[in-house]
């Protein structure tokens, strides 16, 4: 599990150069792993932010960062928190600190069949919807996607994504262009279920956040959320897909909270 | 409006809350007609399932007037008199397909509060839970019903309301239980537990073509309904020393084809077992009293079947080891209200069937917390309290 010490600057590039390689591979056993490390990263970077606290967005991007590098990793992915394909990987960085890697991964299975729900992914809509629990997923011209996380310390975290890989009916990958403070990026793959289960969908984010890592801690932290975002992410485009609708009690009567609840 | 809302443990009252609204486009909004008590709301306003949250709308079963449809809503129609399951259901993911509608992939909105439990996440609940999705219940003025056109059964002329309101989730799961045993002409069905479930369960045992059935319970005037109403045999387990034996004498020595638990994890029993199980419980080292499913497992015949229908938590203790031996079938589910209501309606109409014999105790809602203390401790009689918002 020890990996050879990447000065900082030579991370980005040697990352790049792995998965322009596993891409030309087409592995696509092998680009998983990136994947879903983007979507852990994202869903812990999301939970930071919405705490709107300096602490929790360090830990989101320290969150982040762990679950990149969890996916550099070769590693089998062995079961860490309920139902949350986590992979680790110890890493040192720097001098004194030693980070763990998480990477994160999750699958659902729907009534459709691959190609018709990977047109459903590649509607900037859809996204829109079936991340809006934790960000606004809006096109933003020339193929690039723009990521807004709103409520950092009142102002909201941004990015532009590009797709950077496009199989139909199959995968697509993203990844974050420009500079932006969470550097991230992710997948999802369709696959044929047996049977009459329609398709396998499996969902993988990579964040790889700049600067100091906290690490450990970020994912202590943060506990089961960040397996929590990804798996919302494909519960909501499962129902929104099955079911015309995500499901949502918001608001609901209730006595409290001015006669409502959510 | 005015609702039920559970305010804490064994705390129920009645509040003014916001008016329930159409929030997704199949939803519509029913004004509530008639609902009622059901037992597995005890468990919970007796704390002993988890996650209800102080203020939540009470209440699963019920039936009304459509009053309000939202834009993608195609069969059902304002002034519609419906019957609603208790499950709420998609009708188009694989479980609603399969006729498995208690397991509805689409409506639990927090089915991760599940998922450390079940392994998966079930289909939502009106009114029980926000494991269950923390669904607004049906004890109020009115209710947001989602997915209309697969979750709302139209009353036909001629079936009455109350006749409607036990459609919601006492018929249904007591009929799904005795459909679950498979009967055979000539078979017998012993039933645990003659409450709204129980008394429904041996009646669809009937109709399914058992030739005997026996009810078990303690309560006199719920084994009275039993044989009056249903026409089965009937047990007291504390008039006699052992159900098992007397079972085994109604059947020649065989046991019955099929045992049917309509108790669940609040069961209560006679002996040193039972006061052990209510103590484990009382003291959280267990969630659930296994009495009435220990003695149905017992008692069933070699190579028969075991209907779950009672509801229950983690259950320990549980002697899987005579099932084993006796090689039992065992089936269980949260009733599949959708395959079954339009079967039941049929029943209905055709005068085989007439649940409305449940309904012993009538309140505004206003009074159902003064409704559930009676239900719960089954005082004056009382098999269901109906409640009547509007």
């Amino acid at each position: 599990m020890r990996d050879t010490i990447q000065p900082p600057g030579a991370r980005l590039g040697d990352r790049g150069r792995r998965l322009l390689e596993r891409g030309r591979r087409f592995d696509s056993e092998a680009l998983l792993p990136q994947l879903a490390s983007a979507l852990v990263g994202g869903t812990l970077l999301t939970l930071g932010l919405r705490r709107g606290r300096l602490g929790g967005v360090a830990m989101a991007l320290a969150g982040g960062g762990l679950l990149f590098r969890g996916t550099r990793t070769d590693q089998e992915p062995h079961v860490r928190k309920h139902g949350v394909v986590v992979r680790t990987l110890r890493r040192q960085r720097g001098r004194d600190t030693t980070v763990e890697l998480t990477v994160l991964q999750r699958s659902i299975t729907l009534q459709g069949t691959p190609d018709a729900l990977y047109r459903r992914w590649r509607d900037p809509e859809t996204l829109n919807q079936v991340m809006g629990h934790f960000a606004e997923v809006t096109a933003s011209g020339d193929g690039l996607q723009h990521w807004k996380v709103p409520g950092v310390f009142g102002k909201a975290l941004e990015w532009d994504a590009e797709v950077v890989e496009e199989h139909p009916g199959e995968l697509l990958r993203w990844r974050s262009v420009g500079d932006t403070a969470l550097p991230n990026e992710g997948w999802v793959r369709f696959r044929r279920a047996p049977a009459d289960w329609g398709t396998s969908v499996t969902l993988r984010f990579v964040f790889d956040p700049p600067g100091g890592v906290v690490g450990e801690k970020a994912v202590k932290l943060l506990g089961a959320l960040p397996s929590l975002l990804a798996l919302k992410a494909l519960k909501r485009f499962k129902s929104l897909v099955e079911a015309g609708e995500i499901p949502t009690t918001r608001p609901n009567p209730a006595a409290r909270e001015g006669g409502y609840s959510s | 409006m005015r609702a039920l809302c559970w305010n804490g443990i064994n705390d129920l009252g009645v509040e003014t809350v916001g008016d329930p609204r159409i929030v997704n486009p199949r939803d519509v909004i029913l004004q509530v007609k008639m609902s009622t008590t059901c037992g597995s709301d005890l468990h919970f306003i007796d704390g002993y399932i988890p996650s209800m949250r102080k203020g939540d709308v009470i209440g699963h079963e019920f039936m009304g007037t459509v009053v309000e449809t939202g834009p993608e809503v195609k069969k059902v129609h304002v002034g519609d008199r419906v019957v609603v399951p208790s499950f709420i259901c998609c009708g188009s993911c694989w479980y609603c397909q399969h006729d498995l509608w208690s397991l509805c992939d689409n409506t639990n909105p927090k089915g991760e509060l599940q998922e450390p439990l079940f392994g998966y996440q079930t289909a939502g609940i009106y009114g029980y839970t926000h494991a269950f999705g923390g669904y607004a219940g049906a004890h109020a003025q009115f209710v947001r019903v989602p997915h209309a056109d697969t979750d709302c059964f139209q009353v036909p002329e001629g079936v009455t309301d109350e006749q409607a309101l036990f459609l919601s989730d006492a018929v249904p799961t007591g009929y799904m239980g005795a459909d679950f045993c498979g009967i055979q002409p000539g078979q017998t069905v012993a039933v645990w537990g003659c409450g709204g479930v129980g008394l429904m369960a041996q009646k669809a045992a009937f109709l399914l073509g058992a030739e005997r059935v026996v009810g078990i319970d303690r309560y006199p005037e719920r084994l009275k309904l039993a044989r009056e109403q249903v026409g089965a045999e009937t047990i007291s387990y504390e008039e006699v020393d052992s159900v098992l034996d007397v079972l085994k004498e109604l059947t020649g020595g065989r046991g019955p084809d099929a045992c049917i638990d309509a108790v669940g994890m609040e069961a209560h029993g006679t002996g040193v077992v039972a006061a052990v199980d209510r103590a484990r419980q009382a003291l959280h080292l267990q969630s659930d009293r296994g009495q009435a499913l220990r003695q149905a497992i017992l008692a069933c015949r070699k190579g028969g079947t075991l209907s779950v229908l009672g509801v229950y938590g983690v259950m320990d203790a549980f002697p899987m080891g005579v099932i084993m031996n006796k090689g039992l079938t065992v089936r269980s589910a949260q009733q599949h209200g959708q395959k079954y209501l339009p079967r039941l309606l049929e029943h209905v109409v055709k005068g085989e069937l007439d649940p409305s014999f449940l309904a012993t105790h009538r309140f505004s809602l206003e009074d159902a917390p003064r409704g559930y203390e009676l239900f719960k401790k089954k005082q004056d009689g009382c098999v269901r309290a109906v409640f009547l918002p509007n």
